[in-house]
């Protein structure tokens, strides 16, 4: 359950989902030792929630993918312990918000679900993760623009996609995640959304999103298979992909199913190294 | 700015673009500040004030302008139909 939390909600006065994340934050607060953080005056006036957001666990609760509160979040460099969209809540819910700016009855049942998932929280995926003993000390090769250096491991069961991540091949197993440009292009990272134990993931095919204060990035799955483990140290610490994004910073272990379809839209160290620099030249002029 | 293309696939010839619901779009123009590579155009003079107006800029299988979207007005292809294309074009340029 959630406890001994700072809240911040979306403060959505205007919109139906504004509504309904205000509801969720009151609700978390009315039977835990939870606290709101309310965005308007913490913008204006940020010394009177400093303590609170210096020491409790932050939930940040958006009501749409304008994401206002996790900008605020990011605005002020805290770390995000968990985050829910409320209409994302709503979409695999398969609710329809009601539109008004009083939570309607639909509005009431979403509030429910959410407070129950959050409660039920530990047991959720029903799968245990299955960390397989990938030593991943790669050789790299290194280039620079400016002050940014970019590493790109380079070995045989090293394969890249056009989107920047990467897939470590040892068997039936990948592991995967996402290369420098990524990391350095998004700056600091705050918050890592992991894909779900179990779920089946095509080639390219989304592998859970990390987020900085400028953008969210989509990691795109270089490989088809089943998602068998999760760096769950990224969700304490999602800079460690901004660390070593090849290293301590991997993201997620695929079970292979397709691997051999996979390679035709993979490539290799060379062909990598030199888009990414044709990118990094690209976007820096 | 783009890549002219894509596994070796010229760009054009991959179908993958936002769309933008207009019947949703509160032109927000959040898609606009996020995209770096001007995907999109705004003209504040026009009725439509926001239009794709580079399709071809817009990196094949990202979708992050959409997840900035608040009132979730932009979609984009099936990526296993876009990814099927891909290779379908890449066997028929190989055989020819």
């Amino acid at each position: 359950m959630i406890d001994n939390c700072a809240i911040l909600p979306c403060n959505g006065l205007d919109k139906c989902a504004g509504a309904v994340s205000r509801e969720v934050a009151v609700k978390l607060c009315e039977n835990n030792a939870n606290e709101i953080i309310c965005p308007v005056f913490y913008r204006v006036a940020e010394a009177k929630y400093n303590k609170i957001v210096g020491e409790h666990p932050l939930i940040v609760i958006d009501g749409c993918q304008t994401r206002c509160a996790s900008k605020l979040a990011a605005e002020k460099n805290l770390r995000v312990f968990k985050k829910i969209t409320i209409t994302e809540e709503a979409k695999n819910h398969n609710i329809v918000l009601s539109g008004g700016l009083t939570p309607g009855e639909s509005d009431k049942v979403l509030v429910d679900l959410i407070l129950k998932g959050l409660v039920n929280e530990p047991e959720n995926s029903g799968l245990i993760s299955d960390v397989q003993d990938i030593s991943c000390n790669f050789d790299y090769n290194t280039f620079q623009n400016g002050k940014f250096i970019f590493r790109i491991p380079r070995g045989a069961q090293i394969y890249f996609n056009e989107n920047d991540c990467w897939a470590y091949v040892i068997g039936n197993r990948a592991r995967i995640g996402v290369t420098d440009f990524v990391q350095q292009n998004l700056s600091d990272i705050l918050y890592f959304t992991p894909p779900e134990i179990g779920a089946e993931i095509d080639q390219f095919g989304e592998a859970g999103e990390i987020e900085s204060s400028k953008s969210v990035f989509e990691i795109v799955s270089p490989v088809t298979g089943k998602v068998t483990a999760v760096n769950s140290m990224l969700e304490q610490k999602p800079e460690l992909i901004n660390e070593n994004p090849y290293e301590t910073g991997w993201v997620a272990e695929i079970e292979l199913t397709d691997f051999e379809n996979d390679k035709e839209l993979l490539i290799g160290f060379d062909k990598y190294f030199e888009l990414v620099k044709r990118k990094v030249e690209e976007l820096n002029g | 700015m783009s890549e002219s293309t894509f596994m070796g696939v010229q760009r054009d010839k991959i179908d993958w673009k936002p769309t933008i619901d207009y019947s949703k779009c509160d032109y927000c123009m959040e898609c606009v500040k996020f995209c770096p590579h001007k995907v999109f155009e705004v003209n504040e003079e026009e009725e439509i004030k926001l239009i794709v107006k580079n399709p071809n800029n817009c990196v094949v299988f990202c979708r992050a302008c959409s997840k900035t979207c608040g009132p979730n007005a932009i979609t984009f292809p099936d990526k296993n139909t876009t990814t099927q294309m891909i290779k379908a074009i890449r066997k028929e340029e190989n055989n020819d």
